[in-house]
């Protein structure tokens, strides 16, 4: 039996008298999907953007794989099989669908000079063809990303956090702005994903941060419940429903 | 007629070289937001360091070549790291008082050397053509076209190859391209080395005409930037268009106008531009976190 994928030790984060996040620890199985929930303000973007070395962290140590990769860049971190996706849309708008999700691939392929000097795809044609499917937007595959719709955009945004195959996958509300009646198609497409039919060949961990409550409750295998930058519970979803507190403090009455 | 069609031709050669530095301010602009207002020093450099490897002996082509990998360095690594880089998060204002305190240091730098204008070996003989009653000379032609494919091979390799596209992926979306794994530095580095080796290229089609001077990068790219700007500041396209607008311009008020005015023109295009379409012929409107 390996060990944790992610493990998360102690981490804390200031901005300067405010405390972000007060010492919060926790792990992450391979294959698990691992939900963070909490109000506005209770530091899980924070705590997000620590472990994907966007922003230093006060203390605490943050392990892949048994790894120490606390303060790597996203960079670093992006070539150790750690992607993400945004809150806001972070697509790049005036290019296509299809060369989104080839560009987010593309420091995993080929030399520096072959990836300068050979035109295509580098071999990433095929990858992006099956993720289009797989999130089915083929039809506005060619089309700036730009001109989608919000909820195709956020499909991208999602779709191009998995061309590199990640081992680790960190989702920052993929529901937030999405129309109701596909919220329930990015469920299943996670669920797919994390169980690889037809995608990649490793498992796939998730971290999830999402408001909304039937999603995490449906999608998600653990939950950890952060308030005011601290860890509340962890537990199976039917733990966190049996959680007084946490009904108290966060699902309200 | 035949006279227009010769001032146009002419118009459009010199047209070009303005666009090969135009777009180097456009590419600087869009991956890290810089207007570097030495770009016309950056054309005179190249020019001098040629006729410099040139004085060695060497083979025009290989102090060509030289010139290049000097400027990757210097122009580009060296202006990125020295100058850009420190400033870049006091503001764009900053790194533009940069550039142009750049450009006087590099312009009486090479004063220093001597204020003469050398002469400069054209690439292309000193033929002339007649076609359908138009005069056109062969460094017209050659310049025209030595330009244009430069500016479509720039164009083709921000299209086409995957290094290009995370170059367009890190000029739109810098946070999200370096989470998605693209060097980030490098991607803009990149861009400094294409802005280095254009500037190389107009160094060679420019300065048989304008001879090498310490002052001859002034006008060049001041009117660089008029046709940036007039082109669309954010649009690679709209820098040759710009260029060749100001080119043609330029040799048409010279022949119809007044020659004293010439120089005016890229001034006048630009400030109607300016007024009525400020984001430029094929720019569009951007906002930008100050």
């Amino acid at each position: 039996m390996s060990g944790p994928l992610l493990e998360v030790k102690g981490l804390k984060k200031s901005y300067g008298a405010i405390r972000a996040v007060g010492g919060v620890s926790f792990q992450v199985m391979p294959g698990e999907i691992f939900g963070v929930i909490g109000p506005n303000g209770s530091g899980k973007t924070t705590m997000f953007n620590s472990v994907l070395g966007q922003i230093e962290p006060d203390a605490g140590e943050i392990h892949l794989n048994g790894q120490n990769i606390t303060g790597l860049s996203p960079l670093q971190l992006n070539q150790r099989g750690v992607g993400r996706t945004f809150q806001t849309l972070q697509v790049f708008g005036k290019m296509s669908v299809r060369d989104n999700l080839i560009v987010a691939a593309q420091e995993h392929r080929g030399t520096m000079w072959s990836r300068m000097f050979a035109p295509g795809d580098s071999g990433l044609g095929a990858k992006a063809d099956e993720l289009i499917d797989l999130f089915g937007i083929r039809h506005v595959a060619d089309k700036p990303a730009g001109s989608l719709s919000y909820g195709q955009q956020k499909l991208v945004d999602i779709a191009m956090a998995f061309m590199s195959e990640p081992a680790l996958v960190l989702l920052d509300e993929p529901c937030a702005g999405v129309n109701p009646s596909l919220v329930g198609g990015i469920s299943t497409l996670l669920k797919q994903l994390n169980q690889q039919s037809g995608v990649g060949k490793r498992a796939s961990s998730f971290v999830v941060i999402e408001h909304n409550m039937d999603f995490v409750m449906d999608l998600c295998h653990r939950i950890m419940v952060m308030v005011e930058g601290e860890v509340m519970a962890i537990g199976t979803p039917d733990e966190i429903r049996a959680n007084k507190q946490v009904l108290a403090a966060y699902l309200g009455s | 007629m035949a006279d227009f069609f010769q001032l146009l031709f002419s118009g459009l050669a010199t047209g070009s070289i303005y666009a090969l530095a135009a777009l180097g301010f456009t590419l600087l602009w869009q991956a890290s937001g810089t207007i570097n207002f030495a770009q016309g020093e950056f054309v005179m450099l190249p020019a001098f360091a040629m006729l410099a490897f040139a004085s060695f002996g060497m083979p025009m082509p290989l102090s060509f070549f030289l010139t290049i990998v000097l400027a990757i360095a210097v122009l580009g690594w060296a202006f990125k790291r020295g100058i850009v880089d420190p400033l870049f998060r006091y503001g764009m204002m900053q790194i533009v008082v940069a550039t142009i305190g750049l450009s006087i240091a590099m312009r009486n730098g090479v004063r220093l050397t001597g204020a003469e204008a050398h002469p400069f070996p054209s690439l292309f003989a000193d033929r002339i053509y007649n076609i359908a009653g138009v005069t056109v000379t062969q460094s017209d032609i050659g310049t025209l076209v030595l330009a244009m494919l430069l500016v479509i091979g720039t164009q083709a390799f921000l299209a086409r190859t995957i290094t290009g596209r995370a170059m367009q992926a890190v000029a739109q979306n810098t946070e999200s391209a370096s989470v998605l794994g693209i060097n980030v530095p490098r991607m803009i580095f990149y861009t400094f080395a294409i802005n280095a080796i254009l500037a190389c290229a107009a160094a060679l089609l420019v300065t048989p005409v304008y001879l090498a001077k310490f002052d001859m990068g002034e006008s060049l790219g001041t009117k660089a930037f008029f046709a940036a700007v007039i082109g669309g500041f954010n649009n690679s396209r709209g820098a040759l268009l710009g260029g060749l607008i100001v080119g043609v311009g330029e040799n048409l008020a010279a022949a119809y106008v007044s020659a004293a005015y010439k120089d005016a023109v890229a001034l006048a295009l630009f400030m109607v531009v300016i007024l009525f379409k400020p984001q430029g012929l094929l720019g569009r409107k951007e906002e930008r976190k100050v």
